[in-house]
């Protein structure tokens, strides 16, 4: 688990997966493309370093990013117990920490890209969630 | 010309600049900060100059003239200034 936090007014990402490595790259990968501004948070695999999702973990970072100091933050997973693992994250979640997690149906790379790019342009969290919809049906050929 | 009108121009992407993910990313983030719409037209396609996706999606490689148009607020202010960017993307 990787929790970077910023003091800004930045919408962030929570990037879940299977895989801690693809987590780690995605967010390296959309700080390249979007800029240092939009903060990342990420959990993937499990304790002992094998692939799953770690349900405890998910929940740590998304209620880390419902009450962190940004905007707000859309959450992105990739598949089977990652998306599992954040439905019962949500569920131990309050209101209020609700109301700051958009959890979005996209492409996990895609959406990643497209919400980072647009949470460093200053966007909202409505905002950021649609671009990360986007993914759905951009073609890419 | 009234405040409306489109605004176009052209800007050709350095020859060993592709309009790859990251610089891509430079000049959505760029035309995100006009207020007016901006779509890039390359290779017989168009994209929304603030979707970093559709915008990667021209698959514009280097050296490629790519159609800047703006409409709207600031649309002058806009094209002229990511015309310069797309020149001297690296």
């Amino acid at each position: 688990m990787a929790v970077v936090t910023h003091d800004t007014q930045y919408v962030g990402l929570v990037l879940v997966s299977h895989s801690g490595e693809i987590v780690a790259g995605l967010a390296g990968l959309v700080g390249q493309v979007a800029g240092p501004d939009v903060p990342i948070a990420t959990a993937g695999g499990m304790p002992d370093g094998s692939f799953g999702t770690d349900g405890g973990q998910v929940l740590d970072v998304l209620r880390s990013a419902a009450n962190g100091a940004g905007a707000g933050a859309v959450v992105l997973m990739d598949l089977g117990s990652s998306v599992l693992a954040v439905r019962a994250a949500l569920v131990e979640l309050e209101p209020e920490e609700l109301e700051r997690i958009v959890v979005v149906d996209a492409p996990l790379v895609e959406g990643a890209v497209a919400a980072g790019v647009t949470a460093s342009t200053g966007a909202d969290l409505a905002e950021v969630a649609d671009a990360a919809r986007e993914a759905v049906h951009v073609s890419k050929l | 010309m009234s405040p409306s009108s489109e605004v176009v121009v052209a800007a050709r992407l350095p020859e060993r600049v592709a309009l790859h993910a990251r610089p891509a990313g430079r000049f959505v983030r760029a035309a995100a900060g006009f207020p007016c719409a901006v779509v890039i037209a390359a290779n017989g396609k168009r994209a929304n100059g603030k979707s970093i996706l559709e915008v990667i999606g021209l698959g514009a490689a280097g050296g490629t003239e790519l159609e800047l148009s703006a409409s709207g607020e600031g649309a002058v202010e806009a094209v002229e200034h990511l015309a310069a960017l797309v020149r001297t993307l690296d």
